[in-house]
């Protein structure tokens, strides 16, 4: 698959999740975004932490809202008013717009997601317009160092512990955090090194390129930008109307034009094979 | 009439940048097609010489330079690195610090982009450089899932897709295990075989026998002869009998040990012991899980299954980079560090002395040559009286009198009651010092008899 038309689709994505409040658009964005990660994700990747930070901050923008707001006329709970911030009712409509935002970060995210789940690390900075291409290899060399520099990290931390290293005050980090930064430093002149003795520096470069584009990247490429121009178009001149839960909650409205525009997402599923 | 070297010196001189002294003094060198071998011990001047040959001195490190170096007709002084790379390719010691993509095929067309070749001509050099050493079937992969070895022959890669008609490698075979080395070895020798200039500096001269047609010898800066004094010292290593050493009782033991690094082991059903006054070593290729069941006695990893017990004292841990570890703002500091409550110091004084190091002990650790700062760690982290002492390829790019000063601490440790275990791929450290050996593999870990060692 092409990188820049994965690129295009998580932004068209994006946009149509982030185009309107209305949570029936952003559970159809979140769900074509899952399709499209269970279908092509890595075969050395996993989706557990992902969700499990997914839930965390939809619980937390759910929970903070309806703590915060106290907009809406449908109360459930009442705090006493001396708390600061958390005083007043909590209402239901705040706790659906709650809802309705963390549906918006998730959507959002998932919508990301592919770019680093799905495509190899460096796919995406090799496809940077030529101009940036020196701009794109040292961008993923750096990425590239972030392992080694971790790894490095812990086999330090491992080897100053059975040195006796406990750190109960902050001055006693640097025992750590010098040995960490001064072989990352001595790994990157390495490297540098390294770069420029394969003829890395001024002069013109060219770039190895093993995009090609098929016509299910074109597809993609087209349907997806396309969409999401629809369902913006559709909500400025107010085909799709916008979901408002306050001062009273009611069903959000769905527009069927807008469905398809949000279920169009599914084409990198539907066309792509990994 | 002798054929004009691909390579060639004259008169030169090199000092690095603030330098009081000269680095390299060269009156004449030269080197053609075929193997040239430059050996020396740590700080001798060997990866200075073997960078003058690319332009990274002085285009990279800076400096003053004297006298010429002509490589393949280009006047050293004054090409460029980019043009340098289209006839010289180099490779580093470590395989991990080399790769500029995170996977294969598009890290060996990293040098091909910054000569400006045409992109309708990559894939071709890349799919031969590939051929060339034999990582074709490697070529999706991402390089974090490669070996040492292959890795290694990555780097090759990335610069044999350039056709360079001069090959520079700095101890490349320092980092890699003995299935590593050798098929690196082997792709040297086809090169050497067509015509191409290669040039080795390396420690570990038992791969390279019969292949090398020239050695030159260097010592601080110079060139000091062409023979090599290894094979000598490697006939005048002590070789212990086995069980020769009285041991004592129980340092720590295992039983029905399951361990690894992730959720899955990598070693099962381990039962093992290790005794006071005892070397054990530990053998095995690469990713075998020999660095695995050190962390275990160590108790950085908990088994899975199984237990494990360790008698009370303190555990000294070298791990594969000691030099990592230095800190501390003196040699004699970063012992003190170590040792902090124990009882004092004769033992630290008498480490550094026989590391050899005492006239080193008030200088900052990360001041010292690449040899000095390998014996530096090793007297921080085997310092005081260690119940158990754990040791991860301790030999990796160590020269000769490194690898003599660790021998005798060994020695040290193990007269001192110490129990000693050592992953290593170094035969001559395991011949001279090993009381058991443990081959580590296939999910298992079993003693050899002492014929099967030898």
């Amino acid at each position: 698959m092409n990188p820049r038309a994965l690129a295009a689709w998580s932004v068209s994505a994006i946009t149509i999740a982030l185009a309107s409040g209305n949570p029936v658009y952003r559970v159809l964005v979140l769900l074509c975004a899952i399709n499209v990660l269970v279908a092509l994700r890595r075969p050395d990747v996993s989706l557990r932490g992902l969700t499990i930070a997914l839930v965390v901050a939809g619980l937390i923008a759910t929970t903070v809202t309806t703590l915060a707001s106290h907009t809406g006329h449908h109360a459930f709970l009442v705090l006493p008013a001396g708390i600061p911030v958390l005083g007043g009712p909590l209402t239901i409509e705040a706790a659906f717009f709650g809802v309705s935002t963390g549906l918006g970060i998730a959507a959002a995210v998932l919508a990301a997601a592919p770019l680093s789940l799905v495509l190899m690390p460096n796919s995406l900075v090799d496809a940077l317009p030529s101009a940036l291409a020196r701009t794109g290899a040292a961008i993923g060399t750096a990425l590239n160092l972030i392992p080694g520099i971790a790894r490095s990290a812990g086999e330090i931390r491992d080897a100053q512990r059975m040195r006796g290293w406990r750190p109960r005050r902050i001055r006693e980090w640097p025992d750590l955090a010098v040995p960490v930064v001064l072989t990352a430093l001595e790994g990157s002149i390495t490297l540098a090194e390294a770069m420029e003795a394969r003829g890395y520096g001024s002069g013109t470069r060219t770039h190895y390129s093993d995009m090609v584009w098929r016509r299910a990247d074109v597809a993609v490429c087209v349907v997806a930008p396309a969409a999401a121009l629809a369902f913006v178009l559709l909500r400025v001149t107010g085909a799709i109307v916008d979901w408002y839960p306050f001062p009273d909650v009611s069903v959000p409205p769905i527009s069927a034009l807008g469905a398809t525009c949000c279920l169009a997402l599914a084409i990198p599923a539907l066309v792509w094979r990994r | 009439m002798m054929p004009t070297p691909t390579v060639a010196m004259t008169d030169f001189t090199y000092r690095y940048p603030g330098g009081l002294i000269d680095g390299l003094d060269i009156p004449e060198f030269g080197a053609g097609a075929g193997l040239t071998l430059v050996t020396g011990a740590s700080g001798s001047g060997k990866s200075t010489l073997l960078r003058v040959f690319n332009g990274l001195i002085p285009h990279f490190h800076g400096g003053t330079i004297g006298g010429s170096a002509v490589v393949c007709g280009h006047d050293v002084i004054t090409t460029t690195t980019r043009v340098l790379a289209t006839e010289v390719g180099f490779v580093f010691q470590d395989p991990e610090l080399q790769s500029v993509y995170p996977t294969v095929e598009r890290d060996v067309a990293f040098g091909l982009e910054n000569i400006a070749m045409p992109a309708a001509s990559m894939p071709g050099r890349v799919a031969e450089a590939l051929e060339l050493t034999g990582i074709a079937p490697l070529r999706g992969r991402a390089v974090a899932t490669l070996s040492g070895g292959e890795r290694q022959r990555l780097a090759l890669a990335g610069v044999l897709a350039m056709r360079p008609r001069v090959l520079v490698l700095d101890e490349p075979l320092s980092q890699l295990d003995e299935e590593g080395a050798r098929s690196v070895v082997m792709i040297l020798a086809a090169l050497a075989g067509a015509g191409t200039t290669v040039i080795v500096a390396e420690h570990r001269l038992e791969h390279l026998g019969l292949l090398v047609a020239r050695t030159v010898a260097m010592e601080s800066g110079r060139l000091i002869g062409g023979s090599s004094r290894r094979a000598s010292r490697l006939a005048a290593m002590p070789i212990s009998p086995p069980g020769r050493n009285p041991v004592g009782e129980v340092a720590w033991q295992m039983a029905g040990v399951a361990t690894g690094p992730g959720r899955t082991p990598i070693l099962e059903d381990v039962s093992l012991e290790g005794r006071t006054g005892e070397v054990i070593v530990l053998v095995g290729p690469n990713g075998s899980g020999k660095t695995t069941l050190l962390r275990t006695i160590a108790g950085l990893l908990t088994p899975m299954s199984g237990r494990i017990h360790r008698e009370p004292g303190r555990v000294a841990f070298l791990p594969q980079n000691p030099m990592a570890l230095l800190h501390r703002a003196t040699v004699a500091a970063e012992v003190a560090w170590t040792t902090r409550g124990d009882s004092p110091s004769d033992d630290a004084a008498t480490l550094l002395a026989e590391l050899g190091l005492a006239h080193l002990a008030a200088r900052d650790p990360r001041d010292l040559s690449t040899g000095e700062r390998q014996r530096a760690a090793i007297a921080a982290v085997l310092a005081g009286h260690p119940r158990i002492a754990l040791l991860d390829e301790p030999t990796r790019g160590m020269d000769d009198a490194a690898r003599d000063a660790l021998s005798s601490a060994i020695q040290r440790l193990r007269s001192a009651g110490t129990s000693v275990v050592i992953a290593t791929h170094d035969k001559n450290l395991t011949a001279a010092l090993a009381d058991r050996t443990i081959a580590v593999g296939a999910g298992a870990a079993r003693e050899l008899a002492p014929a099967a060692v030898a």
